[in-house]
């Protein structure tokens, strides 16, 4: 050892030494100084959304005054970053907050593993022992169930409304309460369909859509009685009301029939074209409708909301977009009160009014529901109560029963809808019935495939392909 | 004159040891370990089961994997075909001796690849828009039959992505190609010249084999960026995850992102991962192979 030390010295220069030296000493600091969160002390929270954050940090000297040992820790991360840092703390162990807020497309792969390694505290006897299941909107623990257990609490309901240009369509003499279903709603809407220019292209359409952005076919999928999965987690792609409803879209999107504009409104650029007429409503979850009173301050006055139309009469008025649970962590050294803090952010009526009137969502909690916030007139949406409005509609919102491949399977659809509309565009088709045995086809196709991707996961039960 | 012992043999050792130590833990680890975790199936690195050849089969018969994999071939011809031609026209243009501002444009055609591969995603998001992009507001302006919602993005999914890697790529193409020009001997040139060769027979016969070597480390470089696409349609399609309409820009890269870190089968993964590095390698002991000569003379 001394001679190999001895050799050392003598093959470097001092220079060099002094280099090797700090650079062994920084090794050992990093290596024996004890871990600290990067986020620092207390009761730390993970949010993906700058207003959660907002929010939740106007909050903090309240919880602080409270619990002085445990300052209140808020941390926004973007969504993608969001669920890097969640997977690498739940799979490896790197450090992971306390409290975690959600979407449930970035949650899905966390219960893609056995039940006993997802990585949040299952909450559901906490949840039926506190009697909390009875007093939360039904539909909004479901997308964070897995195998029947209940690993999140429930940020919103996230109803789907109709946002309309009322200044347009009032002045065209259309009363919007005497439509009731789509068929309704095209009719009605299609002398404003109009092109304002000698050019023969389409300037304003009834309604505007992304096919690009798979969620809208969710909404109407749901809304329609479709979805993806049933209770039990069974892939449920080529049911035959989905083939119905995809059948019918197709035809909105392409062929000679067709009623919408295909434009991703839940953009920048599509905020613009609800700005100057493009569309005469867009398909607006509640906290939509915040980001366009946000947005569109100029159009104050000017926008209505009402019920979806339903696919049929009787039907329901409205859909589902969207979702976000806050979880607590197995890794969270402060269980107890990381649950105090879930509840009161979530459920506390004081959270629920700041919540709407900062970004008009509406609470899950159906005590909540009668809270004076909801029924006042607003002014941006022509005096209408919009929170009653939606609140209306939160207790037909449909179930969507999770899976960790609902991702996967939101695509598929979405890209069997997009085959079809090819197919309706080729082949001019004009009637439902002409393009379902495509739909069909196309659906048991999708069906296979998801199911030959679940059958190879060994950690879920598997169904049969 | 001072004299000096010799070193220790283990010398070398010592200052290759940082290397060695860093190389292990972050590049020979990390292939050992993703060899292994192609033959597992995983729910994160710590849940394993360990399932034979499972990953390969079932990858054999993904219609998605084929499906990125036919994507990713299409955008590397594509971008074989579309990038070198024009770089290589670019750099000949900013070769002429007597165009003006010279400086400036080979600034301009450089610039986009400073920008970086998600701000180009994003740029090219709004231009491609329909309706309110600037592609078709402009299009339609001057073009009034123009389709203000001619769909780019959606539905020419290929030509969009290889615009927008053309736009990102081609200065630095040019840049390397312009160099190479700038060293082509001049005097072989004027002699060609003096010998009555036109400016095609000049740019065929000398100046072409004088820049081959560059070429042919572009097409390498392109071929190798254009297989590990990801950025760009991750961004463009970010709606779709990245696969973009009926799958059209999923990408092999995108793929093995979506199943390793959205779904957590690092399992699969690295079978996608190592069916790549496969494909990566063959496609340099090609390059290899067709470059054997050069070499030898060399």
């Amino acid at each position: 050892m001394k001679s190999f030390l001895a050799g050392v010295v003598r093959i470097l220069s001092p220079g060099v030494s002094l280099v090797l030296a700090l650079g062994l000493v920084s090794v050992l600091l990093i290596a024996f100084l004890p871990a600290h969160s990067a986020d620092g002390d207390g009761l730390q929270v993970w949010v993906f959304d700058a207003n959660q954050a907002t929010l939740y940090r106007t909050l903090a000297p309240e919880w602080d005054r409270r619990h002085p040992t445990l300052p209140l820790r808020i941390s926004q991360v973007v969504g993608p970053a969001l669920q890097s840092r969640m997977l690498s703390g739940f799979y490896s162990g790197t450090p992971v907050a306390d409290l975690i807020e959600i979407d449930r497309i970035q949650v899905a792969p966390v219960f893609a593993g056995p039940l006993q390694d997802v990585g949040f505290v299952d909450l559901t006897e906490r949840l039926e022992k506190e009697g909390l299941m009875a007093r939360v909107n039904r539909a909004s623990f479901s997308p964070w169930t897995s195998r029947g257990h209940i690993f999140g609490l429930p940020h919103d309901v996230h109803p789907v409304m109709l946002v309309y240009r009322a200044d347009l369509v009032e002045a065209a003499g259309i009363e919007v309460n005497r439509i009731e279903t789509w068929d309704d709603y095209f009719r009605v809407m299609r002398p404003l369909r109009s092109a304002s220019d000698s050019d023969g292209y389409i300037d304003r359409y009834p309604l505007a859509l992304s096919l690009n952005n798979p969620f809208f076919s969710e909404i109407f999928l749901l809304q329609g009685g479709g979805g993806y999965f049933d209770g039990a987690g069974a892939p449920t792609l080529n049911s035959p009301v989905n083939a119905r409803l995809l059948a019918r879209l197709a035809l909105w999107y392409g062929g000679p029939g067709r009623e919408i504009g295909n434009f991703d409104m839940f953009s920048g650029a599509g905020l613009q074209l609800i700005s100057n007429g493009y569309t005469l409503a867009i398909l607006a979850p509640d906290w939509y409708a915040g980001s366009i009173v946000t947005s569109l301050p100029h159009l104050a006055g000017k926008l209505k909301v009402m019920p979806m139309p339903a696919w049929e009469h009787g039907g329901r008025r409205t859909s589902v977009n969207g979702g976000t649970m806050l979880g607590i962590t197995k890794a969270s050294r402060h269980p107890q009160e990381a649950w105090e803090l879930a509840k009161y952010l979530y459920f506390s009526p004081v959270v629920a009014e700041r919540l709407f009137a900062t970004t008009h969502i509406v609470s899950p909690m159906i005590p909540n529901w009668t809270l004076a916030c909801y029924d006042a007139p607003d002014p941006y949406f022509s005096r209408q109560p919009v929170g009653r409005l939606y609140l209306r509609q939160a207790p037909q919102v449909p179930l969507r029963p999770s899976s960790p491949y609902i991702g996967t399977a939101i695509l598929m659809v979405n890209n069997a809808l997009t085959r079809l509309i090819q197919i309706v565009e080729s082949r001019h088709f004009t009637a439902p019935a002409q393009i379902e045995p495509e739909a069909r086809q196309m659906l048991d196709q999708a069906q296979g495939l998801l199911l030959a991707e679940m059958h190879r996961n060994v950690f879920l039960n598997r169904p049969t392909p | 004159m001072s004299s000096r012992r010799p070193h220790p043999a283990w010398a070398p050792w010592l200052f290759l040891a940082p290397f060695l130590l860093f190389f292990a833990a972050f590049g020979a680890w990390p292939l050992v370990r993703s060899f292994m975790l192609a033959f597992e199936q995983t729910f994160g690195p710590r849940t394993t089961v360990y399932v034979g050849t499972l990953n390969f089969r079932f990858l054999l018969h993904d219609p998605l994997f084929w499906a990125a994999v036919r994507n990713t071939a299409v955008f590397t011809i594509g971008t074989l075909v579309v990038q070198v031609p024009v770089a290589l026209a670019l750099a000949l243009l900013l070769n002429r001796p007597d165009l003006r501002g010279r400086a400036l444009f080979r600034l301009i055609f450089f610039s986009p690849t400073i920008v970086g591969s998600i701000f180009v995603g994003v740029i090219f998001s709004l231009l491609l828009e329909k309706r309110s992009g600037l592609v078709n507001t402009v299009l339609h302006a001057a073009f009034h039959s123009w389709n203000p919602d001619f769909p780019w993005v959606d539905g020419f999914v290929m030509p969009s992505l290889l615009i927008a890697s053309l736009w990102l790529s081609v200065g630095f193409n040019m840049s390397y190609l312009l160099a190479a020009l700038q060293n082509v001997p001049g005097d072989q040139l004027d002699a060609a010249a003096i010998d009555g060769a036109n400016a095609w027979q000049r740019f065929r016969h000398v100046t072409l084999p004088a820049i081959q070597p560059v070429i042919g480390i572009l097409v390498l470089l392109t071929v190798v960026g254009a297989l590990q696409l990801f950025d760009l349609p991750f961004i463009l399609y970010a709606d779709s995850f990245g696969n973009g309409p009926n799958n059209a820009a999923l990408s092999i890269v995108t793929y093995l992102y979506q199943t390793g870190f959205r779904s957590g089968d690092l399992g699969y993964a690295s079978a996608i991962g190592w069916i790549l590095t496969i494909i990566l390698v063959l496609i340099a002991l090609g390059y290899r192979w067709l470059t054997r000569e050069e070499d030898a003379a060399a």
